[in-house]
């Protein structure tokens, strides 16, 4: 029982971080209606982002910052050189054309970094709350995962570049005519997803560890928080990180770790199947 | 010297040309309808004159200026602007957002006050919904909405595509007051209209698209007694 608490508690706070990561995913593709197939790549340079600033010194919480803005302006970059001049073409077009990115970014990380697994050597020692011990990197991890969102559904509805993106997102040619420029909007909104994703990497990075190979899993893990939470809505995502971390501590608890993503993706599946919009009904 | 005029467009989508030499010269304060018959070109002729499509030959002057060239987000901030047809407000966004963002223009945002004030004299229904999401407003409603979000914008020149379609009389009617509102404060207006009869009767003059081209065009009291007007578009 104890353990049982203990592993939910667990899953909730790594669940809150894969929500964060799922977010970058679900606002590319509510905004541009791209699938980015570069957010497990994103997700990894992120990692090692925070562990190569820590390992220059920097504590990683404000390597963290330094990496959220890299990622913004990486995220631009790629818009600009590999998605504007297809963002009009069929679908296809742009999952290629992120793909094509995924695959260059892998690339050049498996050169410089090998895919030997790295940790960050760093501990913020952990707490115990009656039966349940709780380690602080993970625990802050979820608390910056929860600000995150509020900051981002902040900057969406209160800001004036927040509404663009609303605007661009629910009607491009509209949002035109009334003298927002769409090209600009929508590498902004590349850019934002970039940085959720690098940042939930990041994050990741402060307890488990991870090769440049590592963002595969947690872009897996998107997909599905995105088809839960209904893509393009931030809290939705938040919510979908929570029940998919709330799975995880829970399966292994009554059968082998092994069957957690077969479980994951069959929920995927039937959810596609059930309730195409997601769980939380979002438009579209 | 007209507001706009356009001269000897061509223009389509793909290889389909649509336009065959559209020519326009709008009078600054009049009020000027473009009527044709279903799928003709008006719509198109007007996302050209926005610049949503880019012109094959001829070209766009706005205020003595060739905006041909000029991408469609920076006209709005020139004045020019457009409640576009099938109305394409911002569906998930508040009534007051979506006025917020028809002010969200250089040239809109200074004044964002006043023309609120204006679009809830002329809308007093659209202030008891500031809150309430675009697309779950009654279609009378969406297209005051889309009228008041043109407004905000402080356009020089508004055209207004398809305003009547759909819409109750006494709502029609009303919004044409509106629109006589309008033109009084100065604003030029381009009407784009199935319903001929009413648009030739408020509008100062008309030009009729026939086959891609302005084929006719007149004094709205001129063209309202026309043979062809008549028999084509009035059905008399
Ligand atoms: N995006 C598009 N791609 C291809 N063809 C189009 C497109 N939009 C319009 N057309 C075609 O261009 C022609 C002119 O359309 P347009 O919408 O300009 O007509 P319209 O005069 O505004 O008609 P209506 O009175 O019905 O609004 C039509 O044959 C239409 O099918
Ligand atoms: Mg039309």
């Amino acid at each position: 029982m104890d353990f049982l608490l203990a592993s939910l508690v667990d899953g909730l706070l790594i669940g809150s971080v894969y929500g964060l990561a799922a977010m970058g995913l679900t606002l590319i593709w509510g905004v541009m209606r791209v699938t980015n197939l570069a957010h497990g790549a994103f997700i990894a340079l992120g990692m090692f982002g925070v562990y190569g600033l820590f390992n220059g010194g920097f504590n990683p919480y404000v390597g963290l910052f330094l990496v959220a803005g890299c990622g913004l302006l990486v995220g631009i970059g790629i818009y600009y050189v590999a998605l504007h001049r297809v963002i009009n073409a069929p679908q296809l077009s742009t999952l290629l054309a992120t793909f094509a990115v995924n695959m260059i970014i892998l690339g050049v990380g498996t050169t410089l970094f090998s895919t030997s697994p790295r940790t960050i050597d760093f501990s913020l020692g952990s707490f115990s709350l009656g039966p349940i011990t709780v380690q602080n990197t993970r625990l802050l991890a979820a608390l910056a995962s929860g600000a995150i969102t509020g900051v981002l559904y902040l900057f969406l509805y209160r800001t004036r570049p927040g509404k663009y993106i609303r605007a661009v997102s629910s009607n491009r040619a509209a949002a035109e005519l009334m003298g927002i420029s769409s090209t600009h909007i929508l590498a902004l909104s590349f850019g934002l997803g970039a940085l959720l994703a690098a940042t939930a990497g990041g994050l990741i990075a402060t307890f488990f560890p991870f090769t440049i190979l590592s963002g595969d899993t947690y872009q897996l893990k998107s997909f599905v928080i995105g088809v839960m939470g209904g893509l393009g809505n931030p809290f939705g995502a938040l919510i979908g990180g929570l029940i998919l971390g709330l799975l995880e501590g829970l399966i292994p608890v009554v059968m082998p770790t092994t069957w957690v993503p077969v479980i994951e993706f069959l929920l995927f599946v039937i959810i596609l199947l059930v309730r195409p919009n997601g769980i939380l009904g979002a438009k579209r | 010297m007209p507001i706009l005029e356009v001269n000897d467009i061509t223009s389509g989508y793909g290889d389909v040309q649509i336009l065959w030499g559209a020519a326009l010269k709008l009078e600054p304060g009049l009020m000027t309808c473009l009527v044709g018959a279903n799928g003709v070109g008006k719509t198109t002729l007007l996302r050209t004159v926005m610049g949503q499509l880019r012109p094959w030959s001829g070209n766009v002057r706005f205020e003595g200026h060739d905006i041909s060239r000029l991408p469609a987000y920076k006209r709005a901030e020139r004045g020019l602007v457009l409640v576009p047809e099938g109305r394409q407000l911002f569906g998930d966004m508040s009534v007051l957002e979506n006025l917020e963002m028809g002010a969200t223009n250089r040239r809109g945002r200074p004044h964002l006050k006043r023309n609120l004030e204006r679009v809830f004299a002329m809308f007093p229904r659209l202030q008891d919904r500031l809150t309430q999401k675009a697309n779950t407003m009654s279609g009378g409603e969406q297209q005051m909405l889309a009228v008041g979000r043109g407004i905000m914008a402080e356009p020089t020149l508004l055209l207004i595509d398809e305003l009547s379609l759909g819409l109750a009389p006494v709502l029609v009617l009303q919004l044409f007051k509106n629109l006589q509102q309008l033109k009084a404060l100065g604003i030029t207006i381009m009407l784009v209209e199935q319903n001929v009869q009413m648009s030739l009767a408020v509008s100062d003059y008309g030009y009729v698209l026939a086959q891609g081209r302005t084929e006719l065009e007149g004094a709205a009291a001129t063209l309202m007694r026309d043979d062809h007007v008549r028999a084509a578009y009035l059905g008399l």
